[in-house]
């Protein structure tokens, strides 16, 4: 074969690497556009603490104050968008003395979990409830690190933690 | 879910792209060489497919919504690899396809045998005996062997393998889950010294104890090239684990005590290190490899003198740690430039990965395999391009060498069963409804 042929396959070689990395390249365009499947968890790092918070009996439910961290009830439908601000700690049940008083939840224990801070980070921890608490879905044994994002059930009440 | 046969077409299509391109180059290199077209052209195109479709099925079945680039990209760098280990000797070819074959094989047996990734967290002390186990191997008289003053083989019969290529696997698991134990107390000085709080030494005890024994392993047997990236492995998922930066100061400062021991106590360092900073001052000794791989480079220009056209099979090693001068001169800037993409990419995707991940474990493990691949690639492009000392790592799934591949066809696998486990949306039935599904008042 003549060189000036091989020479010009060599280039169009070269083109086509590149143009297997453009498709590369579409590939990876595309995944990043869509949105993510799952919540993702923030990056560790410290979470800004926040110290002057109003205090959360106060907040059943009222929608006016804007915590930096709340709790906002997704399920079920009817308390749906009712928010309890996060203080330094808060206990979650039916006993009425919980900073998130979920009187109506049958499935909620007296004195059924809490939410505390620690270190910049907020923590949920069970409190020997009879029906169990769920972070996303997966039953909390120890007290465990939540995020923004993540679900947190209760009973058959499921809270969201926002920002 | 709808994503993964979108994922796995792309990956199908990329597969397509990468056999064209490698059965061209392929064929442009045989008639570069000699002339003529490769005798065994229509065998190596269905043999590279046929592997490749092998991969592809594997993903289908075992990982169906793993990240689509990975394996094509692996499978472009290997083929590359693959043509200019032929057009350079076709012994070595022959073994590489050997290894190749295997490779692939260990791509689908850890697909299959590692369902999730986080099940490789609870063995974590078993693969920190495997991988110094197989660190200590080669110094075991009778089994292991010296190849060009690094004690790195180990040969079974006829057969030799560097069981190093393993081990840095299993101690990226081992350093993964032993540091996501520990973060948290690797993260906050609890040490009063003087007027600063320092880290409590207790808690980094057996990190550091696995970390030493191994990098006197590595130095015992001669291999700098690995040595630093195990060390920068180790740096690397320091920092990332606890997100505190002294831990690149520690690093670096390690480094460079460790380096100037190296100088100082072993030779071959010291040799090296000069080859590195004047070449000329032995051109036909010590400074000849790294002479001659860099006339290579400057030879190939912007396009390279064309596959199979240039005289670089005078090289010293050139089908393994100056593979890159070879393709430099013979696909110029532009083929160097796109090796260096692809492995930019996976890096890339490897670290998209890790950021996805919402397990502390899988994260880590994958920002360490994209560490270890680009790390090794920056070793080996940095010393054959004399931005520093040459030493003999291989350049991940192009030189040719067994061992190496197998290593990277693993590191892969794992890589996408990490993706999977991300991108698979949780089963939502692990708890039991309470009490029906109705949407009854609270």
């Amino acid at each position: 074969m003549p060189d000036p042929v091989l020479t010009l396959l060599k280039y169009l070689f070269l083109a086509v690497l590149y143009l297997f990395f453009m498709r590369v390249l579409r590939a990876v365009w595309v995944e990043l556009r869509e949105p993510k499947p799952a919540p993702l968890a923030p990056a560790p790092g410290p979470v800004p603490s926040s110290s002057n918070q109003p205090d959360a009996r106060s907040a059943h439910p009222s929608p006016g104050e804007r915590g930096p961290e709340r709790l906002v009830v997704v399920a079920p439908a009817d308390h749906k968008g009712s928010e309890f601000a996060l203080s330094d700690e808060v206990t979650v049940g039916r006993a009425g003395g919980c900073g998130v008083l979920l009187a109506d939840d049958t499935f909620v224990s007296q004195l059924h979990a809490r939410v505390f801070r620690r270190d910049g980070d907020i923590y949920v921890e069970d409190l020997g409830s009879t029906n169990g608490t769920y972070l996303n879905k997966k039953k909390v044994t120890a007290p465990v690190v939540v995020h923004k994002g993540d679900k947190i059930q209760f009973g058959r009440t499921t809270l969201e933690v926002r920002k | 879910m709808t994503r993964a046969p979108a994922r796995r077409r792309t990956e199908l299509g990329l597969i397509f792209l990468v056999v064209i391109l490698t059965g061209g180059l392929y064929a442009l290199a045989g008639f570069g060489k000699a002339g003529d077209l490769p005798a065994d052209m229509g065998p190596f195109l269905g043999i590279i497919f046929a592997l490749l479709l092998v991969g592809h099925v594997a993903m289908r079945r075992l990982a169906p919504n793993a990240d689509p680039i990975l394996l094509p990209t692996a499978g472009l760098l290997n083929g590359i690899g693959y043509v200019f280990i032929a057009r350079l000797s076709t012994h070595e070819a022959r073994l590489q396809a050997v290894w190749t074959a295997v490779g692939m094989a260990a791509f689908v047996a850890t697909l299959a045998l590692v369902r999730r990734a986080r099940d490789l967290e609870r063995y974590r002390y078993t693969f920190a005996f495997l991988g110094i186990g197989l660190l200590l191997l080669p110094l075991v008289p009778g089994v292991g062997e010296n190849i060009n003053g690094a004690r790195l083989w180990v040969h079974l019969g006829s057969l030799n393998f560097q069981p190093g290529e393993i081990a840095k696997l299993a101690l990226a698991v081992f350093f993964s889950s032993a540091l996501v134990e520990r973060a948290d107390l690797l993260s906050k000085a609890t040490r009063r010294v003087g007027r600063f709080l320092v880290l409590d030494p207790r808690y980094l005890a057996p990190i550091l104890a696995a970390w030493g024994l191994s990098l006197v392993i590595f130095l015992a047997e001669n291999d700098l090239g690995s040595s630093f990236l195990f060390f920068a492995l180790f740096i690397g998922l320091l920092w990332v684990s606890t997100g505190r930066t002294y831990y690149l100061g520690l690093g670096a400062g390690l480094f460079a005590i460790g380096s100037y021991l190296a100088l100082n106590v072993i030779g071959h360092a010291q040799s090296r290190v000069q080859a590195w900073l004047n070449p000329w001052a032995h051109p036909s000794t010590s400074g000849y490899q790294i002479i001659q791989g860099e006339f290579a480079i400057a030879a190939g220009g912007l396009f390279g003198e064309g596959p199979g056209q240039s005289n670089a099979s005078h090289i010293p090693e050139a089908s393994t740690d100056l593979i890159f001068a070879v393709i430099a001169d013979e696909l110029g800037l532009m083929g160097a430039a796109a090796m260096l993409f692809a492995y930019l990419l996976m890096v890339g995707t490897g670290l998209r990965i890790a950021v996805r991940c919402e397990r502390q474990f899988e994260k880590l493990l994958a920002t360490g395999l994209s560490l270890i691949l680009g790390v090794q690639t920056f070793v080996i492009v940095g010393g054959v391009t004399r931005l520093i000392p040459l030493t003999g790592v291989t350049l991940p799934f192009v030189s040719y060498g067994g061992s190496s591949l197998v290593a990277n066809y693993i590191l892969l696998a794992v890589l996408l069963r990490i993706s999977h486990d991300t991108e698979t949306p949780r089963p939502t039935d692990q708890i039991p409804e309470l009490y029906g599904t109705g949407a009854a008042s609270l």
